[in-house]
């Protein structure tokens, strides 16, 4: 605040002060007035609640928190908190396999075993930091894009099927939301590379533009084979139409198309030329430091998720898989088959990563709009034979 | 090279005869030195683009594989050293020659050779920044490793001391 | 489409220390200006103000990788002057060094040519396998990186009796390692689409233009100076030089390889044949009589030479070091004419250029 120098800049500072301490007061009261109530029966239930954890329960549920609440599943269990943990672990997991594939340690201090605690370390360090604009760039937009960005994975999570009773929001249209999502990732991109004024930024974010519109495509088409197999959008409908038979198994060449455009729309090595390090010094993540990369990254892991999930939802069967624990526990089963599966996909694109270098963007383009395009055109034709013809009844689809 | 090995003295005879050659060719305006697979020529600097393409066109000694600047403060003069290999003709690839050429301290300019031996271009500018020797005819002649705030003496010169000593 | 200009480096994780200012249509490449002299330590004058065993520390750390390449000429041009014959156990010991230093140097290459292509892996085996390279030279000369080992009149110390055994270890170890090499980094297609045809120096415009080392022999051209123009013992052992008509940036990194594994077969058959002796001889001092000498030699990335000028005194008159990546300096603005964006980071560390050995 600046020095005061003269009367009437004194009484200008002693006019803001009271009128913001009354205001801040007023509010302060109402919210107590408010609060005070359930605050007291909060104690009550919290001491009563020792012998008896059910009346804690049973109080969550009135308040609307409860375990069957939509509070509960959008922020702990399909959706943030797990999301985030997951992101957290993959990181972790990405860089310790990629460590023994390359004849090195990888993470070993942070955390007892091995190095699990890394990624949780990292972020601490990074809320740290300080969080610098370049004095050039449009600073509100530039630091909102990677909160857009997060947000939009997030948005993924809302659809995804975790098991049968566990699903922020059953849609008729999930795969619609899921690539109107998809489809803005682009334009962020692009508004961040533009956001940072500044050349390598720009190259980068033209390069991801690029490399993300042409490969939603042969994504989308791929995904058209499954929609026309079960006749339905919904992704839990999806699941239940794989009961016999997973989908992998009758489209193999539209597993292998979206599982590559997947990859390429993630940005993952090899296919990171929107970030390539070597060349253009980040791309467009080169102006963000602090909690604004860390956002950012938060994002691309929650959205390697989410995709991954979408995968596994589609091509592997979703939830269903063969009852490991004892009876009356189908949802964890469900849980746990399904998080095994996304897990097993994430890790078929980490091995992906240490094995090969970064390609070219003519190549890259060259390769979706003539291969991609072509396999996923095939797989729909096949799709379409298997349903005209009795395949599809030997399928039980 | 160190050793004397028993073919030494038929090595000599191929640079005697392209000492003799040169000699015959320019006569006076030469001054030749033979070692083993070394051969000195001080060339006075009126005909030295005419014997710089009888080296590279006739003798096939094709590239340069370094221009060296030797400040000789008490003779005031300045020496400018090539120094010529040869890819082309296989039967001579050992062979260096020390083409070299005396110019006055005072007013240091010489002709560049780039038209002749392209591979001269860098070599002739760091001899232009360390010593203050102007190539004619170098297309780009500015600094090339010096800083470009570099305000003090040509720094190879004899009467430039580094700081400290 | 309007011209975009930009600097890469020396403030950018693809440059190393050195600056290539770039003029861009697009994505292509229409020029190439290289501006070297950031690491620019004035090693030629340096040389002036010390005596002839005081300059060989410093006159290794230009060239980093390969100390006994970038201090096997000068004691070559020393020895000239002062006429004087190395014993043969200090001539073969030299060649060791001389040809492991050609493997750390190569190996180093690898690494980094991957890491800009951003191959993670490629950087992380070579590196890693040059420890027991690096490990070997610790035993014969007691550093791992500059020796300070070669002196006029042969090398400093004698080495130890287990050097062959650690010598057969990592040459068998490694010559394993080679064949997954090729497997994985050179026949990768990702790879090969991305540096078969890229960066071509086609063979007149590398001999007209001076080129030496591994670029010289990717271009077509069969020459090096251990065969062209011999030193040493090299004339008694039996090696190969490969060479390339594809003059593009993959050949180059083949024949990188291809040297390695003809490095380790020097290396076994000089430890077969060394013989007992003396490693140096015994002079009270290092008297240099007036004379001028220049003398050259194969190091890693191509002929390194120096043209050492005596007047007789206690420290050299002039000392000329013209090293390979200054030399190959020139080819930067031919080979990137035309090339895109994305191809500079193959084309550039293709050539093997090495910042701090150009600007001494």
């Amino acid at each position: 605040m600046s020095k005061i120098q003269t009367f009437s800049s004194f009484v200008k500072r002693l006019i803001i002060i009271i009128v913001g301490l009354l205001i801040t007061l007023t509010l302060l009261f109402s919210l107590l007035a408010y609060f005070v109530p359930s605050v007291k029966e909060l104690q009550d239930i919290l001491l009563s609640s020792f012998g008896n954890p059910s009346l804690m329960l049973n109080y969550l549920d009135q308040k609307g928190l409860g375990l069957n609440s939509l509070f509960f599943k959008v922020v702990v269990f399909p959706g943030f908190t797990w999301a985030a943990l997951i992101a957290a672990e993959i990181i972790w997991f990405e860089r310790k396999f990629l460590a023994k594939m390359q004849m090195r340690v990888g993470p070993l201090y942070a955390g007892k075993i091995a190095g699990l605690l890394q990624p949780i370390a990292d972020v601490i360090k990074l809320v740290f930091k300080e969080i610098i604009a370049p004095s050039s760039s449009d600073k509100w937009f530039f630091l909102s894009i990677p909160i857009i960005i997060t947000s939009i994975a997030a948005a993924l999570l809302a659809v995804l099927p975790v098991s049968e009773g566990w699903i922020i929001m059953r849609s008729d249209v999930s795969v619609l939301i899921i690539f109107a999502l998809v489809g803005f990732v682009p334009i962020a991109v692009l508004l961040g590379g533009w956001a940072s004024n500044s050349k390598y930024p720009f190259i980068g974010a033209l390069r991801g533009l690029h490399q993300m519109i042409a490969f939603e495509i042969p994504m989308l088409i791929s995904t058209l084979g499954v929609v026309l197999l079960t006749g339905t959008l919904d992704l839990v409908n999806i699941v239940y139409a794989q009961s016999n038979i997973w989908f992998i198994l009758l489209m193999p060449i539209g597993a292998f198309v979206f599982f590559t455009c997947m990859i390429i729309e993630l940005e993952r090595i090899p296919f990171d030329l929107p970030e390539a390090e070597s060349e253009i010094a980040s791309g467009y993540l080169t102006e963000y430091t602090s909690m604004a990369f860390g956002n950012l990254q938060l994002g691309v892991y929650i959205r390697f998720y989410a995709m991954a999930g979408v995968f596994t939802t589609m091509f592997l069967g979703g939830w269903y898989g063969p009852q490991i624990l004892p009876n009356g526990f189908e949802i964890a089963n469900q849980v746990i088959w399904f998080t095994i599966k996304t897990l097993l996909v994430m890790i078929l694109a980490i091995v992906l990563r240490g094995v090969n270098p970064r390609v070219r963007i003519d190549l890259l383009l060259r390769m979706g709009w003539s291969s991609l395009l072509i396999l996923s055109f095939v797989n729909l034709f096949l799709v379409i034979l298997i349903l005209q013809t009795e395949l599809s009844q030997i399928f039980g689809v | 090279m160190v050793e004397t090995s028993n073919t030494e003295s038929t090595l000599i005879e191929r640079e005697q005869k392209l000492a003799a050659d040169l000699k015959s060719r320019f006569g006076d305006v030469l001054e030749i030195t033979i070692k083993s697979k070394r051969i000195k020529i001080k060339v006075k600097s009126e005909r030295l683009l005419d014997i710089a393409n009888y080296i590279n066109n006739e003798l096939g000694f094709d590239h340069s594989t370094s221009v060296s600047g030797v400040d000789y403060p008490n003779s005031k003069e300045f020496e400018v050293v090539y120094h010529l290999s040869t890819y082309g003709r296989e039967d001579f690839r050992d062979i260096v020659i020390a083409f070299s050429t005396r110019i006055s301290r005072d007013e240091p300019k010489t002709l560049s050779l780039i038209n002749i031996w392209p591979s001269v271009e860098y070599s002739e500018r760091e001899t232009f920044e360390m010593f203050g020797i102007i190539f004619e005819g170098h297309p780009k002649l500015e600094k090339l490793l010096l800083p470009e705030d570099w305000n003090d003496i040509p720094p190879l010169r004899k009467d430039f001391k580094p700081p400290g000593r | 489409m309007s011209k975009l200009s930009l600097s890469v480096g020396p403030q950018h994780p693809g440059s190393g220390h050195m600056r290539i200012i770039l003029t861009l249509s697009g994505d292509y490449i229409i020029e190439a200006i290289p501006d070297p002299g950031y690491v620019h330590r004035g090693e030629e004058k340096l040389a002036e103000y010390r005596n002839y065993i005081q300059n060989i520390p410093h006159l290794e750390r230009p060239v980093v990788l390969d100390a006994t390449g970038a201090i096997f000429p000068y004691v070559l041009a020393v020895e000239d002057l002062m006429n004087i014959i190395v014993p043969e156990r200090a001539q073969f010991i030299r060649v060791i060094m001389a040809e492991l230093n050609r493997i750390i140097s190569h190996l180093y290459y690898m690494a980094i040519y991957g890491i800009f292509m951003g191959h993670s892996t490629m950087f992380m085996w070579p590196v890693g396998d040059r420890e027991v390279f690096i490990d070997l030279a610790n035993t014969i000369a007691g550093q791992r990186v500059t020796y300070a080992f070669l002196v006029p009149g042969g090398v400093r110390n004698d080495m130890p009796e287990k050097v062959k055994e650690q010598a057969d270890k990592a040459c068998n170890y490694f010559e394993k390692r080679l064949i997954e090499y090729e497997h994985i980094f050179m026949n990768n297609p990702l790879f090969e689409k991305r540096t078969k045809g890229v960066g071509i120096l086609p063979k007149q415009d590398a001999i007209r233009l001076g080129v030496v080392g591994p670029t010289l022999r990717a271009s077509g051209v069969k020459s090096d100076v251990r065969k062209d123009d011999t030193y040493s013992i090299y004339n008694q052992l039996d090696f190969e030089i490969p060479v390339s008509n594809a003059c593009d940036s993959w050949s180059r990194a083949w024949i990188h390889m291809e040297e390695m594994r003809q490095s380790m077969s020097i290396i076994k058959q000089c430890l077969k044949r060394i013989p007992t002796g003396p490693v140096k001889l015994n002079l009270k001092q290092i008297k240099v009589p007036p004379g001028e000498s220049y003398s050259r030699v194969e190091a890693a990335r191509g002929s390194l030479s120096y043209y050492l000028i005596s007047d007789g005194g206690k420290v050299p008159y002039r000392v000329r070091i013209m090293t390979p990546s200054f030399r190959n300096l020139i080819t930067i603005p031919y080979i990137m004419k035309g090339v895109m964006l994305a191809d500079m980071p193959p084309t550039y560390w293709g050539i093997d250029y090495w910042p701090v050995e150009a600007d001494r």
